[in-house]
């Protein structure tokens, strides 16, 4: 046989071959079911102090606590008779103003754990604290709604639990023209061509076959739609607003993903948090200014709904090196213009009446707002996705 | 010892064999091989010259001007150290010390911006490795890396900060939900007060230290620190915590739980580390094939083997930092202190594609050889025209001569069982069988760029 002929031969076989088992599992997922609508979650990690991000400037419990780290009301930005902004939050309160933000206090969940990778973990898995979960929600709903990794996309380096699902897990990129290049290599190209095996991810071996053919279809895709698109606003420079910016021009590029994810880190301010703290919120709300502004010029703002979460507050009571320590609920911000209830959706939970840990205690579980989001918003079976039926909230 | 045992053990205990010794050791029993890992494990600190910095004393950096000067010489030392570390990874004889090392770096996980510090912690971490656990967790307990990244200086009498105290339980020693949160409370009262000097010198602080009575774990007393080391290492479940770390990392990501009783047991008589790697790399069981070419290789795992097989160097030192922050895993820059998960986290579709390409970007000029047997493909050349570029991608130097050198006796069959642990697909099998193996080093960066490498 001529090599030319035999090529063509062992493409063709190799094509016939080339139904790996996994993609036959969504055959009878429904693209109907799909929507259109995007929902882009941030963390900001490390767990921020909710009280001193959403101030209670009448509160005399505050005050006491915190004599070295509380907000003085000259310095907030008020927005009730009570509460009062973060000085860096400005770009959320014209958010607030334009009704497009909703805040949502005491969020947390039963029995919390204070430590930072548990509680990351309980709130990207949706599980109950004493459940280990090898799935995030974002990943179920991949498993049950999805047809491709892309469709949830994390704008990092690496991947997150929340991405991932039983058999298909979401794409992690900073940089989606840098994934495609070296994905076309033809030395790859011909590996997973000949590559034949059923069984992708029972072992390491397979589930690194696997993510080989997720993310050389999946960054075509990307890097083609991607290239067409633009920014159309002008971005602080810093890696979380580059984050954002990439966001922008995914949704732009009308890629069908309904997921986006990313995260600003260094959250954890056992020491000097004023400072750091303060310089954290900037960069996050002069970020989501850009961002908020970039979708709207673009027509993308309506169908576009920003989460912003931390795995958890910090604990009321300040400590000695100007600091808090972890805590448990606090305060999520819901960004977008479809809001039902606009700016405040509930009062803070009392400063008085504390856990036994001298935390705040919760009155929303954040798997309510999971619900709600899923169901209200992406349009989806929320107890199919959460394995669970929570209340859904009447937010969205 | 059979060859695919003796990689196997290699591969875990360090980062792979070569021709040389694995011909040399397979003559070898076991008991012999076992113990030739323990003769060669003397302590050789790890350290870079920072007399360019004595001039920062405690006096000079007051001066605010002066104090960020240093900062940024000591970044600049940092990346300077965490190559230095790579290098002695790759070519150390202390392998086991050295992967022991690169192991506890992930379980007392630090971070710190101070290069003294930086290097009297990774060194601590040297010398403890295969010491006594007990030991190595109140040494850990003061050093001034971990007394910063976890807040024990902001530790005091008045307002405890429960990090530490926390961190140490939870990340070091028992694990969640082995611990209540008074623990945590009654705890970080006894390290209150800790600090050190300028010089890193630990001290304890009378004033902010808290003398009171505390009860942790049903015991009433003036805890010190070590006190409250010594307590909780007469949990079992601290024991049974290590040693689950220790089975993960270096037998298999699922845990039998039959055979981590059994290190369990031998490690909690005396906390002896040492005696507990001994009586793993001696069991049958670590042998037994479900264990074989199980684990995918950490970014540090995967970079050092490739050298261990071709020694290459970096050019330059950033590139360094800039192929492990790619691949996920920076030395001295864990991504918090619950460090790196391992496992399939490693890889995502970023990682993977990169592992594949990497053996020919550092190696061959970013081309993988494709030639077939027959005729020269040539519609693939414009692809590698466009990608040019990737060579500066870093620059490397490359010591193929040694390659040559020590693979001169293989022979193709060969080469491919010594750089594989685990059979490769069939399909991929067939394709590697269908180009020219014109060269060894060209097989080489073939074998190196498919998935089966990236498993140990």
């Amino acid at each position: 046989m001529k090599r030319r002929d035999f090529l063509k031969q062992s493409a063709l076989a190799s094509s016939l071959f080339f139904i790996p088992g996994f993609l036959k599992a969504f055959e009878n997922s429904n693209p109907n079911n799909f929507g259109y609508k995007r929902l882009v979650m941030i963390q900001l990690a490390g767990g921020n102090d909710g009280l001193n991000t959403i101030v209670p400037f009448t509160n005399d419990d505050y005050y006491r606590s915190r004599p070295k780290i509380a907000l003085q009301k000259n310095d907030l930005i008020e927005v009730s008779d009570s509460l009062g902004f973060h000085s860096s939050l400005l770009p959320l309160k014209k958010l607030y103003d334009q009704g497009n933000l909703t805040v949502i206090n005491n969020v947390g969940y039963p029995n919390p754990d204070r430590s930072h990778f548990r509680a990351t973990d309980i709130w990207q898995t949706a599980s109950n604290s004493n459940q280990y979960w090898q799935t995030g929600w974002v990943g179920r709903y991949l498993d049950t709604y999805g047809s491709n990794a892309y469709n949830a996309i994390e704008i990092d380096d690496s991947l997150s639990l929340l991405m991932k699902g039983e058999n298909i897990n979401g794409i992690a990129t900073q940089n989606p023209t840098n994934l495609f290049k070296l994905s076309e290599d033809p030395y790859f190209k011909n590996v997973l061509n000949h590559y034949n095996d059923e069984h992708l991810s029972e072992h390491n071996l397979g589930y690194l076959y696997k993510t080989m053919i997720d993310a050389k279809s999946s960054s075509k895709y990307i890097f083609e739609k991607n290239k067409i698109a633009s920014n159309n606003a002008d971005y602080p420079s810093n890696q979380f607003a580059n984050q954002l910016k990439t966001t922008a021009k995914l949704i732009n590029s009308g890629l069908e993903t309904r997921v986006f994810f990313s995260s600003l880190g260094g959250f954890d301010t056992h020491a000097n948090q004023l400072n750091s703290q303060k310089r954290l919120l900037d960069i996050y709300a002069t970020s989501i200014e850009a961002f908020v502004n970039d979708l709207k010029k673009q027509g993308t703002f309506n169908d576009t709904l920003i989460v912003t979460f931390s795995e958890f507050g910090r604990r009321v009571k300040e400590n000695a090196g100007n600091g808090t320590d972890h805590g448990a609920a606090s305060n999520i911000f819901i960004i977008g213009n479809q809001l039902k209830k606009q700016g405040f959706y509930n009062e803070l939970a009392s400063l008085s009446d504390l856990d036994s840990n001298g935390d705040l205690k919760y009155t929303v579980d954040f798997r309510t707002i999971y619900a709600s989001i899923l169901q209200n918003w992406l349009a989806v079976n929320d107890e199919q996705i959460l394995q669970q039926k929570f209340n859904s909230l009447d937010f969205i | 010892m059979k060859t695919k045992q003796l990689q196997h053990l290699f591969l875990r205990a360090g980062f792979g064999i070569t021709p040389q010794l694995a011909n040399d050791l397979s003559k070898k029993n076991r008991k012999k091989v076992v113990e030739f890992l323990f003769t060669t494990n003397s302590f050789l600190p790890l350290e870079i010259d920072l007399s360019d910095l004595s001039i920062y004393t405690q006096e000079y950096m007051k001066d605010r001007a002066n104090s960020m000067e240093f900062q940024r010489k000591s970044n600049q030392k940092i990346r300077d150290y965490n190559k230095l570390w790579m290098e002695r990874l790759a070519n150390s004889e202390l392998l086991l010390r050295e992967k022991m090392t690169l192991f506890w770096a992930n379980h007392f996980v630090c971070k710190n911006q101070n290069i003294f510090f930086v290097q009297q912690y990774n060194n601590t971490l040297r010398k403890n490795a295969l010491g006594n656990f007990g030991d190595f967790v109140k040494e850990i307990s003061k050093e001034p890396a971990m007394l910063n990244y976890l807040n024990s200086r902001q530790n005091r009498k008045k307002q405890p900060n429960e990090n530490f105290a926390r961190e140490l339980m939870e990340l070091f020693t028992l694990g969640v939900g082995n611990y209540s949160e008074k623990d945590v409370k009654e705890s970080a009262r006894a390290f209150t007060g800790y600090n050190y000097k300028f010089n890193g010198e630990f001290v304890i602080t009378k004033y902010h230290h808290d003398d009171d009575l505390k009860t942790f774990f049903g015991e009433t007393g003036n805890f010190s620190g070590d006190d409250i080391i010594d307590i909780i290492l007469k949990q079992k479940k601290c024991a049974r915590f290590v040693c689950e770390k220790i089975y993960r990392y270096f037998v298999n990501d699922q845990v039998n739980e039959k055979h981590l009783d059994e290190l369990t047991n031998v490690f909690y008589k005396d906390y002896n580390i040492q005696k507990l790697m001994k009586f793993l790399f001696l069991k049958d069981w670590f042998y037994d094939e479900e264990h074989i070419g199980t684990k995918i290789k950490s970014p540090i795992e995967l970079l050092v083997g490739m050298q261990k097989l071709v020694p290459f160097s970096f050019q330059i030192t950033k590139d360094v930092q800039k192929i492990q922050r790619l691949l996920g895993q920076v030395l001295l820059d864990p991504p918090n202190v619950a460090g790196w998960k391992g496992g399939k986290n490693w890889i995502d579709s970023n990682t993977i594609i990169l592992r594949l390409k990497l053996p020919s970007i550092l190696l061959s000029n970013a081309e993988i050889s494709i030639k077939e047997k027959g005729e020269f493909e040539d519609s693939f050349e414009k692809y590698h025209e466009s990608n040019k570029n990737q060579k500066d991608f870093a620059k490397v130097t490359v010591d193929w001569d040694f390659f040559e050198e020590s693979f001169k006796n293989t022979s193709f069959d060969e080469m491919k069982s010594l750089f594989l642990i685990t059979a490769p697909n069939e399909g991929t099998e067939t394709y590697l069988s269908h180009l020219i193996k014109s060269s060894k080093k060209e097989f080489c960066i073939q074998l190196m760029s498919i998935p089966e490498y990236q498993i140990c």
